[in-house]
């Protein structure tokens, strides 16, 4: 009697395990991959372990050990691979465009081994900063700064620089500016952005001779003139520019989309945040990669191969503008739920206003940064 | 012979024992020191040469002596306010008053919060829209609008306060406690009031403890990094300034940096030399009471 309870509880837990415990990728395949990511920052590091890595577990037995690296150090790693070190990267345009350039073994990535990448635009696929990406990697998602408002305040945000700097007044002491000698990138973005919509095509100019030239002085008085108009003091860092909105002291600024509204959600900026694209441009579009070694072990890669078709699968890419406010890497705008739109622009705004790469200077970028006390007020 | 070898194998030990320490000391303050110093007197990227001009350019440019003395006001009030702030605070937490103990652990809260996060829960706390502004507002007549403490001189030398009083504090509540009872009692069985045993007897026999603490307070104020880094606003002491020199050009500026953190550490040394000269003769002075 005993033995054939035992019995039936040791079918009944093997019937039930059987039903909770996902589907393995494939018998004798490995079960747990490690993701290496140098470039997310917390908002994607929180999406990444709250929602794609279970999501990831669930639908194809997977566990994803998700590292957080650094390019430079990845570079090393990746050229003398061993277990635990990345199986696959998750890499800004520019690392990308190094890895290549430097030679870093990667595997080609196709619709063969990824049938999902035919979704996404050639010329994603082609090149980026410029390089031949030689089919090394495939693109996970798009983005962009924006002018992010606070829409209790601003009921009719400006729809251009122009616009925006001929209102000035109207929103003085309430515009954000990042100081421009701040650690974060906007510290120097939020000025070249401005810079570019008043220069346009000068901006291709030497630095010498752009120096020198009538419109750009005009620009740069401009700038300096805007500058007066921000909130004061400027803030010393992303951090304070989020407290500035939260305590109603800033209303508009030219920052990261994405992390802004994710920031909404969370509760760390006010519900009401909108984003807006200038018709100048806000942004170079920044784009996100992913990357496979090609030196890991066969059956690494092609589970590796499965993860990224799933995360390029329509529900993956979805999420990441209805969760993330960050554009799908693949072509599937018309898919995506018409209310995302009611808080970000669509992505053909961002592809017509989008600066071009060559024009977010690294001169330029070190000029603002070496006149950076000019541009306080 | 026999007392020779036992001599030198006695040296033997003793340094053997001293290795560990002395490594330690060179490998992470005596290297790190140095070649600090070396680069301070580098011209800018490159690996030979002296030159005097990063210590020259920052010094003679206004806005480098703006920032040692900003860097001397907030360190000097907020020690200040500190124990203006602590000793009060101290001699009560000493009659051990109702849910004393509770109070003594959050004397020591804002050193076990890293500074960043305490600084960040401040700006929240004290900003336009935060539960400071938001009382007031609400409950004090007369007030319309939100009384403005974040970025200003005067907050950040209050947040010093908040973050850096403790030194001060426990070391006064340090000092009471170790102070005789009977003293006290025998200067009111002399005749004199309250007052008088806490202005003649305790203060003066305290007053050692109170200003090891104030040095405390004050080494930690003059090298405040996080806190005026992100609650500053325009205010940015040298900590900040060295931070600034390696984190914003590109290639960063090692040189001036470090001439810069030469600078800081000189000063701070410096003044300590002085500060202790006056404890020292301080402390003689209440030893003298005693």
């Amino acid at each position: 009697m005993r033995m054939r309870s035992w019995a039936t509880t040791a079918f009944l837990v093997m019937v039930g395990v059987a039903l909770v415990a996902p589907v393995p990728v494939t018998a004798g395949m490995p079960t747990e991959l490690v993701v290496a990511d140098s470039m997310s920052g917390a908002n994607f590091q929180t999406y990444w372990q709250k929602t794609v890595i279970p999501a990831v577990k669930q639908v194809l037995g997977v566990n994803l050990r998700y590292l957080v690296t650094s390019d430079a150090e990845q570079i090393q790693k990746t050229k003398a691979w061993r277990p635990g070190q990345g199986d696959f990267h998750i890499l800004f345009a520019k690392s990308i465009a190094t890895w290549v350039k430097s030679g870093v073994p990667l595997e080609t990535l196709n619709t063969t081994n990824v049938p999902n990448s035919a979704k996404i635009l050639p010329e994603f696929l082609k090149s980026d900063e410029g390089v031949d990406l030689q089919g090394k990697a495939l693109l996970y998602w798009r983005t962009s700064y924006a002018l992010i408002h606070n829409s209790q305040y601003v009921k009719n945000p400006p729809k251009s620089w122009h616009e925006f700097y001929d209102r000035r007044a109207e929103f003085k002491g309430h515009i954000g500016l990042i100081r421009p000698d701040a650690k974060s990138s906007s510290a120097w973005r939020q000025r070249l952005v401005f810079l570019h919509a008043f220069l346009k095509d000068k901006m291709t100019l030497p630095i010498e001779q752009l120096e020198k030239d009538a419109a750009f002085q005009d620009a740069w008085n401009k700038l300096k003139d805007f500058t007066k108009y921000a909130k004061a003091p400027l803030a010393s860092e992303p951090v304070n520019l989020f407290e500035d909105f939260n305590s109603g002291d800033t209303h508009i600024a030219l920052y990261a989309q994405d992390y802004s509204l994710w920031s909404a959600r969370q509760g760390t900026m006010p519900p009401t945040i909108r984003a807006t694209y200038p018709e100048e441009g806000a942004d170079e579009i920044g784009t996100g990669y992913f990357a496979v070694p090609a030196n890991i072990p066969p059956e690494y890669k092609e589970v590796a191969f499965k993860v990224l078709n799933y995360l390029l699968s329509d529900d993956q890419q979805i999420r990441l503008i209805t969760t993330m406010w960050q554009y799908p890497g693949t072509e599937i705008t018309d898919q995506v739920p018409p209310i995302a739109w009611e808080m970000v622009p669509k992505l053909d705004v961002l592809t017509k206003t989008a600066i071009p790469r060559d024009r977010i200077r690294k001169d330029m970028i070190d000029y603002i940064k070496g006149h950076a006390k000019e541009l306080l007020p | 012979m026999t007392a020779l070898w036992r001599k030198h194998s006695v040296h033997g030990i003793t340094f053997f024992l001293l290795l560990p320490s002395l490594l330690c000391f060179f490998g992470l303050f005596f290297y790190p020191m140095l070649l600090t110093v070396i680069l301070s007197f580098r011209p800018e990227g490159q690996e030979l040469g002296w030159t005097l001009e990063n210590y020259t350019r920052f010094l003679s440019d206004a806005d480098g002596r703006w920032v040692i003395l900003l860097t001397f006001i907030l360190s000097l009030a907020s020690t200040a306010l500190s124990v203006l702030l602590s000793v009060p605070l101290a001699l009560t937490l000493r009659e051990k008053v109702r849910g004393h103990r509770l109070y003594r652990l959050m004397v020591l809260v804002p050193l076990v919060i890293p500074g960043l996060i305490g600084a960040l829960g401040l700006l929240l706390f004290w900003g336009s829209r935060g539960w400071f502004n938001l009382f007031v507002l609400q409950f004090v007549p007369g007030v319309t609008t939100p009384l403005r403490i974040n970025y200003t001189i005067q907050g950040l030398i209050f947040f010093y306060v908040w973050l850096y009083f403790p030194y001060t504090c426990v070391t006064t509540m340090s000092a009471l406690e170790s102070l005789d009872p009977g003293i006290e009692e025998a200067g009111a069985v002399a005749g004199a009031n309250r007052w008088q045993v806490l202005r003649h007897i305790v203060l003066p026999l305290i007053t050692p403890g109170i200003l090891a603490g104030s040095v405390l307070t004050f080494m930690a104020a003059f090298g405040a990094f996080s806190v005026p880094l992100i609650a500053g606003g325009d205010y940015r002491p040298l900590a900040v300034e060295i931070y600034k020199q390696i984190s914003i050009p590109i290639p960063a500026r090692w040189s001036a940096a470090s001439a810069i953190a030469m600078v800081m550490g000189v000063l701070q040394v410096a003044f300590l030399a002085v500060y202790m000269r006056i404890a020292r003769r301080a402390g003689g002075n209440a030893g003298g009471v005693r």
